[in-house]
């Protein structure tokens, strides 16, 4: 997948929508495409510092934590971080930091700010667009 | 067939077999052999899939009870 450009929007911010957006990532990363993810609204938990560490089952599916433990899967901090090391582009959605009044410090450290004009512009000759 | 390194991602879900397979695939040379060991059963289809990206030859590859192995030689 080397020349093909993966662009992402994480705009939730259960924990499954974090192994969603964290596994198709690191998976197109590891086969050398190149990737971004958008994160906006509550899909900045993704990112969060302390948020991303325990992540909330979706309403109704809380049965299901119990499978994660027995799947060994990597923890959503460790999938950040994995992401991170592949060179993958994290941008956290500006507008949506100062409504919920979140200083970029309060993410994890190498997360890019921007606006929706900053997605587009990286997103524009994407091969692959994915929202989750 | 000579191996030049042998990765065991037993245990291992999705994408870590393929987060690992690659990262120890970057440190070897053209022509090296990488013997992947993993139980993960999207592995079968995943790591066949992510070597045809790279250009990757998968050489062969067996199962041995719950253990895939897959023999990649790097492009």
């Amino acid at each position: 997948m080397a020349n093909t450009k993966v662009a992402i929007i994480a705009a939730n911010g259960t924990l499954f929508d974090a192994y969603k957006v964290f596994n198709l990532a690191t998976a197109a990363a590891a086969s050398d495409a190149e990737v971004g993810i958008f994160f906006t609204f509550e899909g900045l938990n993704l990112i969060h510092k302390e948020a991303h560490k325990n992540l909330p089952l979706p309403v109704g599916k809380e049965h299901f934590g119990e499978g994660f433990k027995q799947a060994n899967v990597p923890s959503i901090e460790e999938l950040a971080g994995i992401a991170q090391e592949l060179g993958i582009r994290l941008i956290g959605c500006q507008m949506t930091m100062d409504v919920m009044n979140l200083e970029k410090d309060a993410f994890i450290d190498g997360i890019e700010v921007g606006g929706a004009a900053t997605f587009m512009e990286y997103a524009k000759d994407a091969d692959i667009t994915l929202s989750f | 067939m000579e191996v030049n390194k042998v990765i065991d991602a037993k245990g291992l879900a999705c994408p870590m077999p393929i987060v690992k397979t690659k990262k120890v695939m970057d440190e070897l040379n053209s022509g090296d052999i990488l013997e992947v060991h993993a139980t993960d059963k999207g592995a079968k289809s995943d790591l066949s899939a992510w070597a045809k990206s790279g250009g990757h030859e998968i050489l062969k590859n067996t199962e041995e009870g719950d253990v895939l192995k897959f023999w990649i030689k790097k492009a």
